[in-house]
């Protein structure tokens, strides 16, 4: 089996060429779908919130303004303008790359996007190592106990994880490591230029609340996609072959147990990215998830409109990174016509 | 006998002598200060949102007249101030040897420029009509101000002490949202967008006594159990303003802490459309105003903290007069009013509750729970705050809302039958425009009090309480304020007890 094994990976040198070929063709594909995807969400966010009831002047002027004081700031923002006018003008700011400014915050909004960014990644990334460290032994170690005392602990604990909203799991760890203890702080975020270990600590309570949630789900995922794979074949000769039960299961059985998970990790670090609203709100980090909720509520639509923007790249382009993966997990996948 | 006398008299001689010590301010220190909502924008003059004015207003702007905690007129930039007996000409005599955070000094070209571009046809300024009774400003000498006003404006000097009557820069007044500068105690360091807006202590302040503090940062914490959480990790030193009412009864027992319930400029209302079937109907408003409990609301909804409104006016404004008597707690009479409008079974109708507002929500429950018990059923309905705006406040699209009205002086709104409430009472537009003209405080305390008194009798709007303030701090934190006559956080003296 080993044999056929290498003589599966071991193509000609003549058959590979097309694989890049494949490769670029596939980039460029995956690039103009991009695109397409791009603009169709700015043209729906454009109009969405143009048709969002709640006027963005009379909402900064407040409810006692005069109409002659709302009429200049309308004029002021550009709200006066029609549709198509509106929309070109924030395009052609968008691709000169001279940007938008936020209303409320009067600086360009890719600079708050990357300034937010320099939380909520880390945070988002943190998070997801969490749910790794956690998911990927407990569901092997309940695969391979199945049925036993150890398997159903490890259910009844992923049970109650996905019953956990985050936010309670949030302010559960701040009572404990915060308010009792007092070894964290209760929330905040120092900066990274001014306290890098300071920040990083601030990070680990929220991201691990988020990590605990996600392990959840992942650890079931681990252990019903690992208890497939050790009933296939090649587990099966593996193991007759004489190898070690430790190379069976994590060099053999655990790389083709992981891909399903790998898919549902790209949709978890996607939808993290796009904001882990509550965390952040419950933690009051300054995150990609708190700026896109309260510029809602304060119409800061600039804002609003490139933080979707940018929120749909994120999760196009971690799906992208996730299809590599595959490929460098399954070499199968390399040779399917992308 | 003697010995023990004076040993008495020692120890109260040591007492005394450690209360005094105690109670005067120590200089130094930084504070960390929680505002819930993050400001949008550092410019008062461009925006009205009170978070803007809760953060910078008499920290590092400062008008010619400030607002001290009992809601008195007292000299900012300017030391005094006189109105001319035809009460339409206003001096102000300017304080001398102010300097702007930049180095630029205040005098009256300054002031004269601040209200021109209060007034101008394109002003941003939320108030520009403050300002636009002000036909001629003369300056008799660098530091005399003289502003004629086309007729009377009793709420003249009230307006002059608000946010939007700060005194900006001439040259660097363009980045105030950004980068405010202004006359303030406090100079402004920096503003980390989502997170906190720092200011130090500005060493050229006019009064060489103040501030005491060094440092403060104003931390926007929106969530008020990560507020709560905040303090007692030692995160922040004060949440300001308000917490929530159901941890400031649990903070008040911690003896790490102290809550402070005071009075704000506020008034949260049940708002009602007069021109919507049935509330067009006085005898309708009438029974709803008998068949509330304000003080339950109060009860339920805030924890006990808070005070029964009968009118639009908080208690903490001039010329309040109590009206809570006049429609108190009495199903049995709203039910007959009920029947003598032909509602003999009552009606339904629906509240639209503001999501943002927890007090709001709160309380639209209650009161849905006590006008069922006259007959009058309410249909609850939450909207967004954007929404809110559009369908309620500009469209009318409404029956029945709940919202808090923080500014002070603000009855004027009942004035414009266009207003949401679509109130229309020639007797109160001339009651208003006569306590407008009220040459003298007697004649202001008549006809304000008449303007309070013509809405409290129409019932117009469902009056409730007037919000509270309900900061909570570390126990050594001196000389924070209690009640709220105005919409500041004022830090300027504040202290550590060591």
């Amino acid at each position: 089996m080993e044999k056929i094994d290498c003589i599966f990976l071991r193509q000609p040198v003549s058959d590979r060429l097309p694989l890049f070929k494949g490769m670029a063709y596939y980039l460029i594909k995956k690039f103009i779908t991009l695109l397409i995807l791009l603009f169709l969400v700015s043209i729906t966010v454009y109009s969405v919130l143009f048709l969002l009831p709640g006027d963005p002047a009379q909402i900064i002027l407040g409810i006692n303004a005069t109409p002659e004081t709302l009429e200049n700031l309308r004029s002021e923002l550009g709200l006066n303008k029609s549709f198509w006018h509106q929309y070109a003008d924030w395009m052609i700011n968008l691709i000169s790359g001279r940007g938008n400014r936020s209303i409320n915050y009067d600086m360009p909004v890719y600079e708050l996007i990357v300034s937010r960014l320099s939380v909520t990644g880390p945070l988002a990334l943190m998070a997801i190592l969490f749910a790794v460290a956690i998911s990927i032994p407990l569901g092997v170690y309940a695969a391979r106990h199945q049925n036993k005392k150890g398997d159903l602990g490890v259910m009844f604990f992923t049970q109650l994880g996905l019953a956990t909203p985050e936010f309670w799991l949030g302010i559960l760890l701040i009572l404990l490591f915060s308010v009792h203890w007092g070894i964290f702080s209760a929330g905040g975020f120092p900066g990274w230029s001014v306290d890098f270990w300071g920040s990083v600590k601030s990070l680990l309570l929220p991201s691990f609340a988020l990590g605990v949630i996600r392990a959840s789900i992942l650890t079931r995922l681990t252990r019903s996609s690992m208890l497939d794979v050790l009933c296939e074949d090649y587990v099966r000769t593996a193991r007759a072959k004489g190898l070690k039960e430790r190379t069976v299961i994590y060099v053999h059985a655990l790389r083709n147990a992981l891909i399903p998970v790998l898919t549902i990790l790209g949709l978890q670090l996607g939808q993290l990215m796009a904001g882990a609203i509550i965390i952040e709100n419950v933690y009051y980090l300054p995150g990609l998830g708190r700026l896109v909720f309260q510029a809602i509520g304060q119409r800061d639509l600039p804002v609003v409109r490139e933080v979707v923007l940018f929120m749909a790249v994120a999760v196009v382009v971690v799906n992208f990174i996730v299809d590599l993966i595959y490929a460098s997990i399954d070499p199968r996948m390399r040779l399917q016509k992308m | 006998m003697k010995r023990r006398l004076f040993f008495m008299l020692v120890t109260c001689l040591i007492f005394s002598a450690n209360t005094v010590f105690a109670n005067t301010p120590v200089k130094g220190g930084s504070l960390i200060v929680c505002q819930p909502a993050e400001p949008p924008g550092l410019d008062p003059t461009g925006n009205t949102a009170a978070a803007i004015d809760r953060v910078v207003f008499s920290n590092i702007f400062e008008g010619l007249i400030k607002v001290n905690s009992k809601g008195e007129f007292i000299p900012g930039l300017a030391t005094r101030w006189e109105v001319s007996p035809c009460g339409k000409i206003y001096t102000f005599y300017l304080r001398k040897g102010v300097k702007f955070h930049n180095g630029e000094s205040f005098n009256a070209h300054v002031a004269k420029w601040n209200i021109e571009r209060a007034k101008d046809s394109k002003t941003t300024n939320p108030h520009p009509e403050y300002f636009r009774g002000v036909v001629k400003i003369d300056m008799p000498d660098d530091y005399t101000l003289r502003l004629t006003l086309n007729e009377v404006d009793a709420l003249f000097i009230a307006h002059m002490s608000e946010g939007d009557a700060i005194m900006l820069p001439m040259k660097g007044y363009e980045d105030t949202k950004s980068n405010p500068i202004g006359t303030g105690p406090f100079k402004f360091v920096k503003w980390a967008r989502g997170d906190r807006v720092e200011m130090v202590r500005f060493d050229g302040y006019w009064n060489p006594e103040l501030p005491y503090l060094d440092k403060v940062t104003f931390k926007f914490i929106g969530d008020p159990s990560a507020q709560i959480a905040a303090l007692k990790a030692g995160d922040i030193d004060v949440i300001g303003y308000i917490a929530a009412p159901e941890s400031a009864m649990e903070m008040s027992r911690d003896k790490r802490f102290k809550v402070f319930s005071g009075t704000t400029t506020g008034e949260v209302i049940m708002s009602t459309n007069n021109k919507a079937k049935p509330f067009d109907n006085k005898l309708v408003r009438q029974a709803m105003a008998y068949a509330i409990d304000r003080q339950a609301v109060v009860d339920l909804v805030m924890f006990g903290y808070g005070t029964p409104i009968g009118s639009h006016w908080s208690p903490s404004t001039p010329y309040y007069v109590d009206l809570t008597g006049k429609f108190s707690y009495n199903p049995k009479k709203a039910e007959e009013l009920l029947k003598e409008a032909g509602y003999p079974n009552g009606f339904e109708a629906t509240i639209k509750l503001p999501a943002i507002y927890s007090y709001s929500r709160r309380a639209g429950e209650v009161i849905a729970d006590m006008l069922s018990k006259v007959g009058i059923k309410l249909k609850i309905e939450i909207v967004e705050w954007g929404q809110w705006i559009e369908r309620i406040f500009k469209k009318k699209e409404y029956q029945l809302t709940m919202i808090g009205h923080v500014e002070a002086w603000d009855i004027g709104i009942y004035a414009n039958p266009e207003y949401y409430f679509q109130y229309d009472s020639q007797r109160f537009r001339d009651a208003y425009a006569t306590a407008l003209k009220a040459p003298n405080e007697d004649e202001k305390a008549r006809w304000f009090g008449q303007c309070q008194e013509i809405i409290a009798d129409d019932a117009v709007n469902g009056y409730m309480f007037s919000a509270p303030s309900l900061p909570v701090m570390k126990t050594s934190v001196m000389g924070w304020w209690e009640n709220y006559p105005t919409i500041a956080l004022d830090c300027t003296q504040v202290w550590w007890k060591k």
